[in-house]
C-alpha cells in the first residue's frame, strides 16, 4: 500500500482531530479563566470549590475523563432532568477534553497572574487608575504573555490527547490509522504508524510556529 | 500649607516601622528625606499615596481631612489623582510604549481624552530629548531613559506633590546625574516634592528642607546647611560621620 493512500485515509480523521483541538482549547480556556477567577476570590468557600475541582480534574487520567463524560454524564444529567442523549460523539469528546484541560490551564493562568510584578500594579494605582482599568490595561496583557509558554505546552499536550477519543468510538486521525492497521491485518502497521506520527508532528509544528509568531509580535515582555 | 500629616503610625508583623510621624509641607517646597536603609523612609512615601495603609494618623491635603487608617475609596482616589510617584525600579508599564506610559495615566487615571493625552506625552518626550524613542517598550530602553520617562509620567499629571522613592538607586552611576538634573529642574520650576534619596549632594543643593529619618521617626529637620553643617542630634552626627568615612 503506498504512503499517499495511507496518508489520505489517516487525514480523513483530521477534521475531527482539529475540531477536538480547537473547541476543547476554547472551552477549557473559558472554564480555566472562570476557575482562576473563582480560585483567586478572598471567599474561602469559592477557593475551596476551585481547589477541589482542580485536584479532581488534574488527578483523573484524560482517558478516564473521556469515558466519564461519554458514559457517566448523560446518566448524571438525566437524574436532574437534562437529556443529552442526542449529543454527538464529537461533542462528548470536546466536553471530556475541555474538563480535563481546564484544570491545567487554570493553573497556568493563576501562576501567570500571580507572577505579574506588584510594582506594575502600584504604578497604575499611583497614576490614579482604578482597579478594573489596571486589570484590563496592565495585569491581563502581562499575565497573558507570562502564561504563553505554559499554554503552548498544554496545547501540544492537547493535540496528543485528542488521540484518546478512540475510546468513545470517534474517528480522529489515530482511530483512522488504527482501523486501517487492523483492516490490513497489521501488514503495513509500521508504515501506518510512522505516517501517523509524522501527521501529529506536522500539526505540532504548525502550533509552534503560531506561538512563535505571537511571541515575536509581543516580544516587549522578554 | 499643602499637606499636613499628624501622628502617622505603621506596623509590619508587630514591628513599628513608622512611629508617629508629623510632617507639614508647603507649596513649592522640596523636602528631601535621608537616613539609613530600613528606617521607614520609603514606607512613609507609600503611606502618603495609600500604596500601603497606615494604622493611624491624619492627613490634611488639598482642603480635605482624611483619617489615614479609614480612608474611603474616593478619598484614596482623590489623593492619588493629586499626587504622583516615581519609583526606585521605574515601574514603567512593560506592555506599553514610552508614549503610552506617559499618556495612560492621563487617560485612565485623570479622564483626559486620548488625543490631548498623547500630545502631552509626545511633548514631554520631546522635552527630554527622547521623542525618537516614543514607540519603544521599557525593555528596549536604558535604566536612565526609563527613569526619566517615569518622571515624565509623573509630571505630566500636573500633581500637587511628586513622591520620589530613591529615584537613582537602581541606576548606573554615570546615569544618576542626568536623572537628578531632571528632578532639580522640576524643583526650580516650583514643583512641590518629597524625595527619598541617598544622594547627599542632591540633598545639599536642591532641598529646601532636609529630614533625617531613623528608626521610624524624624530625628532632625532643617535646611541643608543646618543638617549637614550643624547637626544637633547625636544620631544625625553619627549617620553623617559614617557617610564621610566612606569617602
Amino acid at each position: 500500500m503506498n504512503s499517499q493512500k495511507i496518508i489520505g485515509i489517516i487525514w480523513r480523521g483530521f477534521p475531527n482531530t482539529i475540531e477536538l483541538l480547537i473547541f476543547s482549547f476554547i472551552f477549557a480556556t473559558l472554564l480555566g479563566l472562570l476557575l482562576t477567577w473563582v480560585g483567586l476570590r478572598k471567599n474561602r468557600l469559592a477557593q475551596g470549590i476551585a481547589t477541589v475541582y482542580l485536584n479532581l480534574v488534574r488527578g483523573t487520567p484524560p482517558l478516564l475523563m473521556l469515558l466519564l463524560a461519554y458514559y457517566g454524564l448523560p446518566v448524571l444529567l438525566k437524574a436532574i432532568g437534562i437529556n443529552i442523549d442526542h449529543w454527538t460523539r464529537l461533542m462528548f469528546g470536546i466536553l471530556g477534553l475541555s474538563l480535563g484541560w481546564s484544570g491545567y490551564l487554570a493553573e497556568a493562568f493563576r501562576s501567570a497572574y500571580l507572577s505579574v510584578d506588584t510594582g506594575q500594579i502600584e504604578a497604575a494605582r499611583s497614576v490614579g487608575m482604578k482597579d478594573q482599568t489596571t486589570f484590563r490595561q496592565i495585569i491581563l496583557p502581562q499575565a497573558a504573555m507570562l502564561a504563553l509558554p505554559n499554554i503552548e505546552n498544554l496545547v501540544v499536550g492537547l493535540v496528543k490527547a485528542t488521540s484518546l477519543v478512540y475510546v468513545i468510538g470517534l474517528y480522529d486521525m489515530y482511530n483512522q490509522a488504527s482501523n486501517l492497521s487492523n483492516q490490513t491485518a497489521g501488514l503495513h502497521q509500521l508504515q501506518i504508524f510512522i505516517l501517523l506520527a509524522l501527521s501529529y508532528w506536522g500539526l505540532v509544528l504548525v502550533i509552534e510556529v503560531l506561538f512563535r509568531l505571537i511571541r515575536r509580535r509581543y516580544q516587549w515582555l522578554a | 500649607m499643602l499637606l499636613k500629616i499628624t501622628d502617622l503610625k505603621k506596623q509590619f508583623n508587630g514591628q513599628q516601622i513608622l512611629n508617629g510621624i508629623d510632617l507639614s509641607i508647603n507649596k513649592g517646597e522640596v523636602v528631601v528625606i535621608i537616613g539609613p536603609s530600613g528606617s521607614g523612609k520609603t514606607t512613609l512615601l507609600r503611606n502618603l499615596n495609600f500604596l500601603e495603609q497606615a494604622d493611624s494618623g491624619l492627613m490634611e491635603f488639598a482642603g480635605e481631612k482624611i483619617n489615614l487608617a479609614q480612608a474611603t475609596k474616593s478619598e484614596i482616589q482623590m489623593v492619588r489623582r493629586k499626587t504622583a510617584m516615581v519609583f526606585q525600579n521605574y515601574n514603567l508599564f512593560k506592555n506599553k510604549t514610552a508614549q503610552e506610559n506617559i499618556a495612560e495615566g492621563l487617560i485612565y487615571g485623570h479622564g483626559e481624552n486620548a488625543k490631548t493625552a498623547n500630545q502631552k506625552a509626545v511633548q514631554a518626550l520631546k522635552n527630554l530629548g527622547l521623542d525618537k524613542r516614543k514607540d519603544y517598550y521599557p525593555s528596549q530602553l536604558s535604566g536612565g531613559q526609563q527613569q526619566r520617562i517615569g518622571i515624565a509620567r509623573a509630571t505630566v499629571l500636573n500633581p500637587e506633590i511628586i513622591l520620589f522613592d530613591e529615584p537613582t538607586s537602581a541606576l548606573d552611576p554615570e546615569l544618576v546625574g542626568t536623572v537628578l538634573k531632571d528632578i532639580q529642574q522640576l524643583a526650580e520650576q516650583g514643583q512641590t516634592m518629597i524625595v527619598v534619596t541617598h544622594q547627599m549632594w542632591f540633598a545639599r543643593n536642591v532641598a529646601s528642607r532636609v529630614l533625617f529619618f531613623a528608626d521610624g521617626e524624624i530625628i532632625e529637620s532643617g535646611t541643608p546647611v543646618q543638617i549637614f553643617e550643624h547637626p544637633q542630634k547625636q544620631r544625625t552626627k553619627q549617620f553623617l560621620n559614617a557617610l564621610a568615612d566612606n569617602y
